[in-house]
């Protein structure tokens, strides 16, 4: 099948071309499902074993709602109260202005290494390389993120950014980079390996850096979330810590993080509560708190009702566990940092391939799944409608789809073709047929053509 | 009850068997049938594709094929197509006679567990069947409580078919993963489509049932060419035929 790029950069495919490749491998997408299908069990598990779950979705999504309407406001009383507990804060509008800031803070400080912890927005930003590229040493410490970043790939999933890496593929990883036994896979050991490596990494970093969970506008605070305690090591070894958030992070008050922090660990792992919840509210003695509010498209998002709502996210990533084409086409297949539902929301926008919107058969499990009740499956079918408005259509759509609707709208010529159709299908060999069966014939065998539409049948039964 | 039929173009023209079942069934519970002329397709494949401009016409023409017709419901043996009916009908005409067009729109399964329940099944249907819970059914038309909802459940599909004689009501593993048909994600997305539906169609066989029975004809359509390109021990049915059988 021919893809067609309408304004297809170098180098980027559409999804259903990466999506084709990994499909290949059959035994890998089984194992790859298999995993995240795992994740979306333990968290059945764990939502049902609370019985005011639906309860907590609605009041999530409430908070959300809440302060997503009065933004301005919460933010101004966040910053306010920040500067009380002697926090510095910084705003920028877009990645460009947020790397720029976090270089303007490191260099002051001659910071040479910076341990960085659970930031997708970083991600996002692309600071990793902007900071390397000033001479400046960045060591991401989750488990994972060490992980890919050692492999030098971005992550592939929102919470487990390794998870399409089986653990001999991490085996002969660190046996490269960190010197492990040759063919040793078993993961407490290469875990052990990777906290001796951590521990070093910790205590000669100059400066640490952490995404956000939620800032606590009353209390000018924010909660970050992890569950290997390191970006606790980090903010609490050097003396320079510095946190980056958007916009969309901050929530009224404790309580309300509080309903937030029981969904979130519960819907993303399966787990009550993740092991670390920390709140930070002032830098250490003689230390530096910076807090970097970034934009980056988000008040733009907010202006489209229907956009605006994939901002009550707080990126627990089950809605990537649930979803049946992100678990069999992988997190790379998306052309954005964030794969699945909620990168498909949040990104087709910026897709110059213009098809991760249809990345999706809209089977709605994401919408349920999510609790914030982001309405995944309306955004991305909004996503499409925006898409065809602007000409930005893939897969030939532009050309083929008012032909259809033309075509669907006549029953005549609906009635005529269909009934060549049929008769094609009954008397010619699947041989001749497959050429022109496209990707269902591929894949599918073709259907056992009826004799007639049902709408004759009737005429010849039924009417007077 | 006065019953207009609702016969989407793919059960028209493909699977005309579950409009003839679906038409005998309502017919054996007393109801008067007719089919109003002038159907068309519901727009979904275009609306699905972001194109509303293409889908307008096709959706106003068979709109307007229910406008005016005496009838007490309207009556459509697909889900997927009755959704997408709904929604572009009022995307695209806000007049009275278009709301009360709407009001009367059922899914055949949500009929006869809402509106107009079977009394009695006459006949036995003595086989194991594995339910197909299609997911604009559930997700959408609260058929059945979709997997991710916590909370009390029901199950219309199953209430329905359960009050048959010797019939075994079984699930696939995964029970409400989507199929992987789509609409043009079939064939946009051919590669993740397949594979969809050749785990589905192995859940399914995986049950020892001896039909896939379910209530959305174009998942089924899909589940039947990966079933037989498989080559798996079991057959698709749709729930009118299962239901009609039965009575």
């Amino acid at each position: 099948m021919a893809y067609q790029h309408n304004h297809g950069a170098v180098g980027s495919q559409v999804h259903a071309h990466k999506a084709d490749i990994f499909c290949r491998d059959e035994t890998r997408v089984d194992w790859h499902s298999k995993a995240l299908w795992t994740l979306r069990e333990k968290r059945d598990r764990a939502a049902g074993s609370i019985p005011e779950w639906e309860q907590l979705r609605q009041l999530g999504s409430d908070i959300k709602l809440h302060t997503l309407t009065n933004l301005a406001q919460y933010l101004e009383i966040f910053e306010q109260n920040c500067l009380a507990n002697g926090i510095k804060v910084h705003w920028a509008r877009d990645g460009a202005e947020h790397n720029r800031i976090v270089h303007d803070i490191l260099s002051s400080h001659k910071v040479k290494k910076l341990v960085k912890s659970k930031s997708m927005l970083t991600e996002e930003c692309h600071l990793n390389p902007y900071l390397e590229q000033r001479g400046i040493e960045v060591i991401d410490t989750d488990l994972g993120e060490r992980i890919i970043q050692l492999a030098k790939m971005p992550p592939s999933h929102i919470v487990v950014p390794a998870i399409h890496m089986k653990k001999e593929e991490v085996g002969d990883l660190f046996h490269e980079k960190l010197g492990t036994k040759a063919g040793a896979s078993d993961p407490l050991y290469l875990t052990r390996a990777a906290r001796a490596h951590l521990r070093q990494q910790f205590l000669s970093a100059d400066a640490a850096m952490t995404g956000v969970n939620m800032a606590i506008a009353d209390k000018g605070a924010v909660v970050v979330c992890t569950n290997e305690g390191n970006a606790d090591m980090g903010a609490n070894l050097p003396k320079l810590q510095l946190h980056s958030m958007g916009i969309d992070k901050v929530v009224p008050d404790v309580d309300s993080a509080a309903v937030l922090l029981r969904t979130l660990a519960r819907n993303a792992t399966g787990q009550p509560v993740t092991t670390y919840s920390a709140f930070y509210r002032g830098p250490q003695p003689e230390g530096e708190m910076h807090i970097i509010i970034v934009d980056n498209g988000r008040t733009e998002m907010l202006k489209d009702k229907i956009l605006a709502e994939s901002l009550k996210c707080i990126r627990c990533g089950g809605c990537l566990n649930t979803c049946p084409v992100y678990r069999r086409s992988g997190g790379y297949s998306y052309n954005y940092t964030i794969p699945g539902p909620i990168g498909i929301a949040v990104g087709a926008k910026l897709d110059d391939t213009n098809s991760i919107a249809w990345a999706c058969t809209l089977c709605g499990s994401c919408t349920y799944i999510c609790p914030t009740k982001v309405p995944l499956d309306k955004i991305i079918f909004h996503h499409r409608r925006l898409k065809a408005e602007a000409g930005q259509l893939p897969y030939g759509k532009n050309g083929y789809m008012p032909l259809v609707g033309k075509f669907m709208a006549s029953p005549t010529m609906l009635n005529c073709s269909m009934s060549m159709a049929r008769t094609a299908l009954r008397i010619l060999p699947g041989s001749l047929l497959k050429p022109f069966s496209g990707a269902w014939g591929k894949y599918r065998e073709l259907p056992v053509a009826p004799n007639s539409s049902f709408e004759a049948w009737f005429k010849q039964h039924r009417s007077l | 009850m006065k019953i207009a039929l609702f016969i989407p173009c793919l059960v028209n023209q493909m699977m005309p068997d579950v409009a003839i079942a679906t038409l005998e069934l309502l017919e054996k519970l007393g109801h008067q049938v007719i089919l109003p002329e002038g159907q068309t397709c519901c727009g979904q494949p275009m609306t699905n594709s972001g194109c509303f401009d293409a889908a307008r016409s096709t959706t106003l023409k068979l709109l307007n094929a229910f406008k005016g017709v005496e009838c007490d419901a309207i009556v459509c043996p697909a889900a997927s197509c009755l959704v997408a009916a709904k929604e572009n009908f009022h995307e695209f005409d806000s007049s009275p006679e278009a709301q009360a067009v709407i009001d009367k729109l059922y899914e055949l399964t949500e009929f006869l567990h809402d509106i107009a329940p079977i009394p009695v099944f006459r006949k036995p249907f003595a086989h194991k069947i594995s339910l197909q819970l299609s997911c604009h059914g559930i997700r959408m038309l609260s058929l059945a409580t979709p997997s991710e909802q916590m909370g009390p459940r029901f199950n219309k599909v199953e209430a329905v078919l359960a009050k048959i004689a010797g019939i075994e009501i079984l699930y696939p593993d995964r029970r409400d993963e989507c199929c992987g048909f789509g609409g043009t994600f079939a064939v946009d997305e051919g590669a993740v489509s397949a594979k969809m539906g050749k785990d589905k169609a192995q859940a399914h066989a995986a049950t020892g049932a001896k039909y896939v029975v379910g209530f959305d004809p174009s998942c089924l359509l899909h589940l039947d060419g990966m079933i037989r390109r498989q080559q798996l021990p079991i057959e698709i049915r749709h729930i009118a035929q299962v239901l009609n059988a039965a009575l």
